[in-house]
């Protein structure tokens, strides 16, 4: 007898030892994604686009009922020199990051990686006087 | 993060700041996760956020809970480590930068790199 579909549904904490395998088609894009392919059995978000879904309130529970689109605004670098993608929601505006799949667009990466060095929130006079500030040399 | 106006030590510097977030090395202190907890865990930069409006905002991660969340940055911020944090992603790529659009062509994802050309 399988008891898979009976631990699946009535194990609360099934998904902590379980990676989910659902194939899904991206909400944002359209591309179909499956599970297999990004490096680790944990599929988080669309390798196209990069949005995900804000499903989780702890990793894999699918306990959240918000179910707003999550946008990436950015990647950081771990302690191991891996990447992450930062998404924020749209809905609720919860921020949470997310190991880079190996399958993601490389294009999308180092375009969010390069997006605060095109806003002029830093206007370009400011650090040439702080440059300048800095190489003055006191005479005494 | 709103409770304190009253002035606080950094806790990864040691400066008397009186805003929400250390101005030189952008740390805070994670005060309370989304439930109401309280945590008390440094809150490290770790990215930046350009809005829609064109401004900038930090996001910081709780060393000890591993939360993130956002704040503004203010004029008085120090620039230089806010570019330093912005381009730490740049210096550890994890593919290389020159085959970018070998790599999505070959993955069959969508973008192109255009450099604007000057007459």
């Amino acid at each position: 007898m399988n008891r898979e579909n009976k631990r699946r549904k009535y194990d609360k904490k099934y998904f902590r030892a379980h990676p989910c395998t659902d194939s899904f088609i991206c909400k944002n894009c359209g591309w179909p994604v499956v599970s297999a392919g990004a490096g680790s059995s944990h599929r988080n978000h669309c390798p196209n686009c990069l949005y995900s879904i804000h499903l989780d309130k702890v990793p894999g529970d699918r306990s959240s009922e918000c179910h707003g689109r999550m946008e990436p605004i950015g990647v950081w670098v771990r302690k191991n020199r891996e990447w992450a993608v930062i998404h924020r929601c749209k809905a609720c505006g919860k921020i949470s990051s997310n190991r880079a799949a190996a399958d993601d667009n490389p294009m999308k990466l180092m375009a969010l990686a390069m997006r605060p060095f095109g806003s002029p929130a830093v206007p370009q006079e400011n650090i040439r006087s702080l440059t300048i500030s800095m190489e003055e040399i006191s005479k005494i | 993060m709103k409770e304190k106006c009253n002035g606080w030590v950094c806790p990864n510097c040691g400066r008397t700041v009186w805003t929400d977030h250390c101005p030189d090395c952008l740390s805070g202190i994670h005060m309370e996760d989304e439930e109401g907890i309280e945590c008390g865990g440094v809150m490290e930069p770790v990215g930046v956020w350009v809005k829609t409006d064109g401004k900038w905002e930090i996001i910081q991660r709780c060393q000890l809970c591993g939360e993130m969340s956002t704040t503004k940055m203010s004029s008085d911020d120090n620039y230089m480590k806010i570019w330093s944090i912005a381009s730490k992603p740049l210096a550890s790529p994890p593919f290389p930068i020159e085959k970018t659009e070998e790599l999505t062509r070959i993955m069959g994802g969508s973008g192109s790199i255009k450099w604007r050309k000057t007459e």
